[in-house]
C-alpha cells in the first residue's frame, strides 16, 4: 500500500518510535506520578523529559505548562471551553477544522459566545482582523496550516495583532507540528494545540496543549496523584489538566518522534515532502481532467484535487483499489471547503510523509492520468 | 551538611526541582511525601542535602517549582 494520508495520521512510524513504544510497554508499564516505587518514578522522569523536549521543540521554557491530552481536538476544547463564557467574542479563520468550529457552535448556542470568521486568503490579514475585532474579542483561534489545501497562515502576524490588542491567541497546529518551525514566544502564541500522531510521528491517542497565556478552567476533574486530601481539583499544571492515567506508551513515542525529527532535520523533511507535492502538481497541472484547489508552492505538503466527472469518493475508491491510500470528502473542515468552493464535491487529498518517495508519486500520477 | 524535605506536591515539580538542584551540584532525591501526607494527602517531595537551604529555596522559586513546605530532618 502506498500511504499518502499522512495529514490524517502518519502511517509509517520511525523505527525509534516503535522501539520506544515497545520499551514503554515492556519496561515501564506502570502508573507514573502515582506511586513511590522506583519504576513509577523512573516512568515519571521519562514523561517529564518529554515535556521538556516538547517545550524546547516549540521554543518554550516551561515544561510544566506542557499538558498531555487525548488528541488535538481535546486540546482545542480545553482552550475554548475553559476560557470562554457568555458575552465573549472569538475570531477564527475560514480554514478551521470542526475541532474548532463545533465547540464554538456549542458555546454559541448554549453559552452566548459569539464568533466571526476572517478570510485566510486575504492579502492583508491585519485588515481582516481589524475589520472584525470587537471590544469583547477575547480570543483568536487560527489553524497554522489548512488540513484541506495546505495553506500556511501568517501565524506570527496574527500573534502580533493579538498581542497589540490584548487578545489571547490559540493556534491549531495539528497539521504543522513537526512540519513547520513553530516558536511559541516569537509567534506570541498563548495556546498551542498539537496532534502527536501526525507530523510528530507518535502513536494515536495523544495530543499536546502548551499553555503560555491565561490558564483555562479544567474540563476534566479527578485523580491527579497530588493533594488528594482536598476534594477540589488541584490548580498546579500540568497535573491539574491530566486527571486519570496518562498515555505513557504514546508519550514515549512522542519523545522518540521529536528525536527523529531533530536528527533528520525539520527543514530537510519539509523540503522532501514539498518536493513530492510539487512533482505531483507539476505533472498534472496541465491535465484538463485534474483540478487543483488552493495549491501554492508556499503551502505545507498537502495537495487537494478532483478528477473531472468523478466524485472525490470515486477517485479515492479507484486509488484504494490500486493500493494507494488518500483522504476524500470534506476532511472535517466544511468552512475550508466553502471558501475553496468544494463544499458539494469535497476533494481528494494527498499528504506525503518523510517515508514517501518519488516512485510512489509517479505511480499515483500515472493512475490519475489513466483514470477513465 | 543538613538534610531537608521539600514538599513539591506534583511529580512534575519534583523532577524539575531535582534536575535544577542536580545541575548546581546539590544532591536531591525524589520520594513520596511522608512528612506532609497528613496535610496534603498524596504527593512528592525532594530529599535535599545542603548547607544553604535559602539558596535551594530561591533556586526553586525563581524557576517556578512549587514548594509547599520545607522541613529540616
Amino acid at each position: 500500500m502506498i500511504y499518502l494520508d499522512n495529514a490524517a495520521t502518519t502511517g509509517k512510524k520511525p523505527p525509534n518510535v516503535i522501539n520506544a513504544v515497545n520499551s514503554a510497554l515492556k519496561y515501564y508499564c506502570v502508573n507514573p506520578g502515582r506511586s513511590g516505587h522506583t519504576l513509577s518514578i523512573k516512568a515519571s522522569e521519562k514523561i517529564y523529559n518529554t515535556r521538556l523536549k516538547t517545550a524546547n521543540f516549540f521554543g518554550f521554557d516551561k515544561p510544566e505548562n506542557v499538558i498531555f491530552t487525548l488528541n488535538c481536538t481535546n486540546s482545542l476544547n480545553i482552550v475554548l471551553k475553559g476560557l470562554l463564557s457568555s458575552g465573549d467574542h472569538v475570531l477564527i479563520s475560514n480554514l478551521e477544522h470542526n475541532a474548532v468550529v463545533r465547540p464554538l457552535m456549542e458555546l454559541n448556542k448554549n453559552h452566548g459566545v459569539q464568533f466571526d470568521v476572517i478570510n485566510a486568503f486575504a492579502d492583508d490579514i491585519k485588515s481582516e482582523l481589524k475589520e472584525k475585532v470587537r471590544a469583547n474579542t477575547k480570543l483568536i483561534v487560527s489553524t497554522h496550516v489548512s488540513n484541506v489545501c495546505g495553506k500556511v497562515l501568517p501565524i506570527k502576524e496574527i500573534g502580533n495583532f493579538a498581542k497589540e490588542h490584548g487578545i489571547l491567541f490559540c493556534v491549531d497546529a495539528a497539521q504543522s507540528a513537526g512540519v513547520l518551525p513553530i516558536n511559541i514566544k516569537e509567534m506570541n502564541i498563548d495556546y498551542l494545540c498539537v496532534a502527536a500522531h501526525k507530523g510528530l510521528y507518535a502513536p494515536m491517542g495523544l495530543g499536546v496543549l502548551i499553555i503560555s497565556g491565561k490558564t483555562p478552567k479544567t474540563l476534566l476533574q479527578g485523580g491527579t496523584g497530588t493533594n488528594s486530601i482536598d476534594l477540589n481539583q488541584p490548580l498546579d499544571m500540568p497535573e491539574s489538566f491530566e486527571s486519570g492515567t496518562v498515555n505513557l506508551p504514546a508519550i514515549f513515542g512522542l519523545s522518540a518522534g521529536i528525536d527523529y525529527i531533530n536528527n533528520k532535520g525539520l527543514k530537510q523533511i519539509l523540503t522532501h515532502e514539498k518536493m513530492l507535492c510539487e512533482r505531483f502538481y507539476n505533472s498534472l497541472k496541465n491535465n484538463e481532467n485534474i483540478m487543483f484547489f488552493g495549491y501554492s508552492s508556499h503551502n505545507a505538503p498537502v495537495v487537494s484535487f478532483n478528477v473531472k466527472n468523478y466524485s472525490s469518493e470515486e477517485v479515492g475508491a479507484y486509488l484504494n483499489k490500486n493500493n494507494i491510500a488518500v483522504r476524500t470528502g470534506l476532511h472535517c473542515a466544511p468552512l475550508a471547503h466553502k471558501s475553496l468552493n468544494t463544499l458539494k464535491t469535497g476533494t481528494v487529498r494527498i499528504s506525503p510523509s518523510v517515508f514517501n518517495n518519488t516512485a510512489e508519486i509517479e505511480k499515483i500520477i500515472s493512475l490519475l492520468k489513466n483514470m477513465r | 551538611m543538613d538534610r531537608y524535605v521539600i514538599a513539591t506536591g506534583t511529580i512534575t515539580h519534583a523532577v524539575k526541582g531535582r534536575d535544577l538542584l542536580k545541575n548546581k551540584g546539590i544532591k536531591a532525591h525524589i520520594e513520596r511525601m511522608k512528612h506532609q501526607a497528613e496535610k496534603y494527602g498524596c504527593g512528592y517531595s525532594l530529599l535535599v542535602t545542603t548547607n544553604n537551604i535559602s539558596f535551594v529555596e530561591n533556586l526553586l522559586k525563581t524557576n517556578n517549582v512549587k514548594v509547599l513546605n520545607v522541613s529540616k530532618l
